[in-house]
């Protein structure tokens, strides 16, 4: 059984969706995330350990990877896609309650910016490290967070922002929801961002890579 | 004077060892299905309808190295000392927008949201290559043009680069009629379609061309100097 899960992970690491996906090509003509998660259900593996041991443990490989420098975006959607097509399996699972997601996590790029490969992926990775994840798209003014967060009290909250300009609409956003829902947790992120803007408009957390946040969220919330 | 280009993809020189580079596959031929992803973008690159880019040499009101600011036609930009020191001994500006257009700039947003998100970024990256090198093409039609005099150029510095504040591009645009070659800019300095590039080449017999190195940027951690830390490490 823990056989099969670390199969699992593996191809989560390597991006391998399915047994005729070319990719990663080392892995070609096996089995993927989404022929293995199917067998490890019939076969009765509990849901959770599928979850956790085999596609968080995948995930959380890739995330490092990632912040290593030692993969690229391309890899990460990759993993991410194998992610989502073995999640499919486990939804039902999460209807009935035999598995649980960490948390919430509301994510979206702030107001006057429309840039979102770098929100996708820190959305991609949080989900993928088993959070249920809320995607405001771009251009999110500070209501829809705020609406956001009566819908999913408690969640966490993600800004991102690509322009110095824009990442100052970070900090209204960050008072606005602060002042209405003052134990909320921010966490901002963005090329232009940094740990001194971050203090500065009393956000919680900065990040410059997705995997900073999950660690964050894990030891947060989970 | 405003001049304005239509560029063809096959007019343009796209450095292609460097965007394959970018995707991450370290040396040798790109695996399977991203060699298909980068062939597919690249050939719905070859009609783009609309690449375009603009010019518009002003003179400057004061000398480059006497002020803390650049002047012309009346505009005070606040380029940072970075980008002042690069355009000293400039006697013309020649300040340019260029965009890849709004076809791969759409189309790749709209496998980004709801198609495949690989391929997506694939389109993505051959965005920004088409929009760099058509300012590439740009300022070798520039050069040309003011050789003739016997002028030189410099490199192309952007607002939002070095210390120079990406709002100015405001009042870069106030140089042009709006919606000079389909781009517009947001009130947050955003320019539409997204893969469209704006700035500043300086012109005069003294300057000079230096390549624009990480060295004299101050991002840590941009994906450019990642990728160019790799190869120097290979
Ligand atoms: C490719 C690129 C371009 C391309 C394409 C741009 C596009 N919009 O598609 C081109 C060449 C067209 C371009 C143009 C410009 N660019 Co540009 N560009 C880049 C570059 C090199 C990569 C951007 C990218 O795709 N990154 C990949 C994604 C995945 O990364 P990301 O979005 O940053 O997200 C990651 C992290 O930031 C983090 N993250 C993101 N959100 C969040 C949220 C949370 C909560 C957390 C924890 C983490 C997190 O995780 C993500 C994954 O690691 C960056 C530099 C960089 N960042 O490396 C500059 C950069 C974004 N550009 C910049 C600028 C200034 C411009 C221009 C204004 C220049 C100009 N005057 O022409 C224009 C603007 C274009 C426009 N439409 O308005 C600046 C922006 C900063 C600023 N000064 O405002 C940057 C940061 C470069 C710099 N100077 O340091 N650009």
């Amino acid at each position: 059984m823990s056989e099969l899960l670390t199969q699992i992970a593996e191809c989560i690491e390597f991006g391998k969706i399915n047994k005729v996906a070319p990719f990663p090509p080392q892995m070609k003509g096996q089995d993927g995330a989404d022929e293995l998660t199917a067998r490890a259900i019939a076969e009765g593996v509990a849901v959770q350990d599928i979850l956790t041991k085999g596609l968080m443990a995948g995930m959380e490989k890739v995330g490092i990877k990632f912040r290593e420098n030692k993969i690229f975006v391309p890899q990460v959607l990759m993993s991410a896609k194998a992610m989502s097509t073995a999640m499919m399996h486990l939804k039902p699972f999460f209807a009935s309650g035999e598995a649980r997601q960490k948390g919430t996590f509301i994510i979206g790029t702030v107001l006057g910016d429309l840039h979102d490969i770098g929100k996708n992926l820190v959305a991609m990775m949080v989900e993928g490290n088993g959070y249920n994840v809320v995607d405001l798209g771009t251009d999110v003014p500070a209501a829809k967070f705020i609406a956001a967060l009566e819908e999913y009290p408690g969640a966490v909250i993600g800004l991102s922002a690509l322009l110095t300009t824009t990442m100052t609409n970070m900090d209204s956003i960050t008072r606005e929801i602060k002042k209405l829902k003052p134990e909320t947790v921010v966490a901002i992120g963005g090329a232009p961002v940094n740990q001194e803007f971050c203090e500065k408009i009393g956000a919680d957390y900065y990040s410059p890579d997705p995997q900073g946040v999950v660690e964050f969220l894990n030891r947060r919330i989970a | 004077m405003i001049k304005e280009f239509s560029f063809r993809f096959d007019e343009l020189v796209l450095d292609l060892p460097l965007l394959e580079q970018s995707l991450g596959f370290g040396e040798g031929p790109l695996p399977e299905p991203i060699d298909e992803y980068l062939a597919e973008a690249l050939a719905f690159a070859v009609d783009l309808p609309d690449i375009r880019c603009a010019y518009r040499l002003v003179d400057l009101d004061e000398p480059v190295h006497r002020s803390h600011k650049i002047v012309a036609e009346g505009i005070e930009f606040h380029v940072g000392h970075t980008v002042r020191h690069e355009l000293k001994k400039s006697e013309r500006l020649a300040f340019f927008i260029c965009t890849a257009g709004a076809v791969i700039s759409e189309r790749s947003k709209a496998l980004l949201l709801d198609g495949d998100p690989v391929l997506g970024y694939v389109y993505d990256l051959v965005g920004s290559f088409v929009a760099e090198s058509a300012g590439d093409k740009m300022q070798e039609i520039l050069l040309e043009q003011v050789s003739s005099s016997g002028e030189k150029i410099t490199n192309r510095y952007s607002p939002g680069y070095c210390q120079w504040s990406v709002s100015e591009q405001h009042k870069l645009f106030s140089l042009f009629p709006d919606r000079c070659c389909g781009v517009s800019l947001t009130p947050s300095a955003l320019m539409h379609p997204v893969k469209s590039i704006s700035g500043v080449i300086g012109v005069g017999k003294e300057v000079k061309f230096r390549e624009y190195r990480c060295a004299v940027c101050s991002s840590t951690d941009c994906v450019y100097r990642q990728i160019h830390q790799r190869s120097v490490m290979a």
